[in-house]
């Protein structure tokens, strides 16, 4: 059983950090092979988890999830109401979305999504978080500047467009609604989804292109 | 605790690399599908995120992510007892185990699923807020794990949801799961920082009681 003992667990990764190669691919390799042999898990579940991330789970999710809340109103209301269970429809519920809560742009205001505290993420909808969302820079400075990390994605903001940032500090989730460009008008469902970006569910894009990028 | 993960509004990291991909090794991949796969009985989400807040700073703000996973997945065990710092080191087990079934892909996505995890917990207090109250939060850094960011610590905001209660990180990173009722709050840019973009943006975030008390 775990210690929860903090000062034991600093000396053991002050340890870990003395002793082990600074090369982390000979890190994972020794952790890989030590857990192998140990018959915790075989070789193949860990190619197989793998294969599971890139072939299946995805932003496609999220954005197929969007598309129909933008065509079905009965949908969208249930979305809003709670996400965790209307992603359930799909079967796309899984790791860390149980309490996701979606959240709409308009017209005046822009959401953006960060975790300043670790990098929490709902992998099941979007699939695995880009580096730049785990990285200090985005952390830190998507609270406090959302605006000029917002221009380094491209997007400029209006002093009449508000910004809303949701900070995942506890089990709740956060998935972004873009606004339904215009243009779109009796588009069906997959062809919606084939235009919502990964980053425009995390909120740092804003205006869809009617293209598939 | 005032340890490295606490990134909120911290200065001088540059810009963001805007295009980067969600590897760029193909030990971060083997490394994601370990720390699914593999875990030490008895950690919870609250005791991981601790463990890894843990590490030597300047060693947090300077490795690659996944390098922090491993690191971490390595600690746990041995703090455990599951595995010892010379088997991390050699990668050799000192007894070596039957191998286990393979797990299928298919078998892994119906484990990806069952990982969306009620946190959810009825408890008998009543909630101390109300939708539109004006809360402050604590102004003192907490000596162990918290969720409360030091960006936000003693700020004036207001409940803009209730979330019934969840299991409270703090404690349950000493191993105690009780629950505490959950709020989303939301405060003023221009309340957290003196130099905001635009006072009038807002940043929410989900807080459990015992961190506010109303203003």
């Amino acid at each position: 059983m775990p210690s929860f003992d903090t000062k034991a667990i600093e000396k053991i990764h002050r340890d870990l950090h003395t002793h082990l190669p600074s090369d982390p691919a000979l890190r994972v390799k020794a952790l890989e092979s030590l857990v192998v042999e140990k018959g915790l898990v075989a070789q193949e579940s860990i190619d197989n988890w793998i294969e599971l991330y890139a072939e299946r789970i995805g932003p496609k999710r999220g954005a197929e999830v969007i598309a129909r809340a933008w065509t079905e109103p009965e949908y969208h209301a249930r979305l809003m109401e709670d996400a965790g269970q209307a992603v359930k429809d799909f079967g796309y519920e899984g790791h860390a979305t149980e309490h996701t809560k979606a959240v709409q742009n308009t017209a005046d205001t822009h959401n953006l999504v960060v975790c300043t505290l670790c990098s929490c993420y709902p992998f099941s909808l979007l699939g695995m978080s880009p580096i730049w969302y785990r990285s200090a820079a985005y952390r830190a400075r998507a609270v406090k500047e959302p605006r000029a990390v917002l221009a380094e994605f491209g997007v400029e903001l209006g002093a009449d467009v508000k910004v809303r940032v949701w900070d995942s500090t506890a089990e709740l989730r956060y998935l972004v609604i873009p606004e339904r460009p215009a243009g779109t008008e009796g588009w069906s469902a997959d062809q919606l989804a084939a235009i919502i970006t990964r980053d425009s569910m995390i909120g740092t894009a804003r205006d869809l292109a009617l293209e598939p990028s | 605790m005032d340890g490295p993960q606490d990134l909120g509004g911290k200065e001088s990291f540059g810009p963001i690399e805007v295009d980067s991909p969600e590897y760029r090794d193909d030990w971060e991949r083997r490394q994601w599908a370990l720390t699914k796969l593999v875990t030490t009985p008895g950690v919870t989400i609250d005791w991981f995120r601790h463990a890894l807040e843990t590490m030597p700073p300047a060693v947090y703000l300077s490795v690659p992510y996944f390098q922090k996973w491993n690191a971490n997945n390595m600690a746990l065990g041995i703090d455990a007892g599951a595995y010892t710092l010379a088997e991390c080191v050699s990668g050799k087990a000192a007894v070596r185990g039957a191998s286990p079934p393979v797990v299928s892909v298919d078998e892994c996505e119906a484990m990806q699923r069952a990982l969306s995890v009620d946190f959810s917990r009825e408890i008998d207090a009543q909630p101390a807020f109300q939708l539109g109250d004006p809360v402050v939060t604590d102004a003192r850094p907490s000596a162990g794990h918290t969720r409360l960011p030091s960006y936000a610590r003693g700020a004036r905001g207001k409940v803009i949801a209730h979330h019934g209660a969840h299991v409270f990180a703090d404690t349950g990173a000493r191993g105690d799961h009780r629950a505490e009722h959950l709020y989303t709050v939301e405060f003023r840019a221009g309340d957290l920082w003196s130099d905001a973009e635009a006072a009038e943006d807002v940043v929410c975030l989900d807080l459990w009681e015992p961190y506010l008390a109303s203003a």
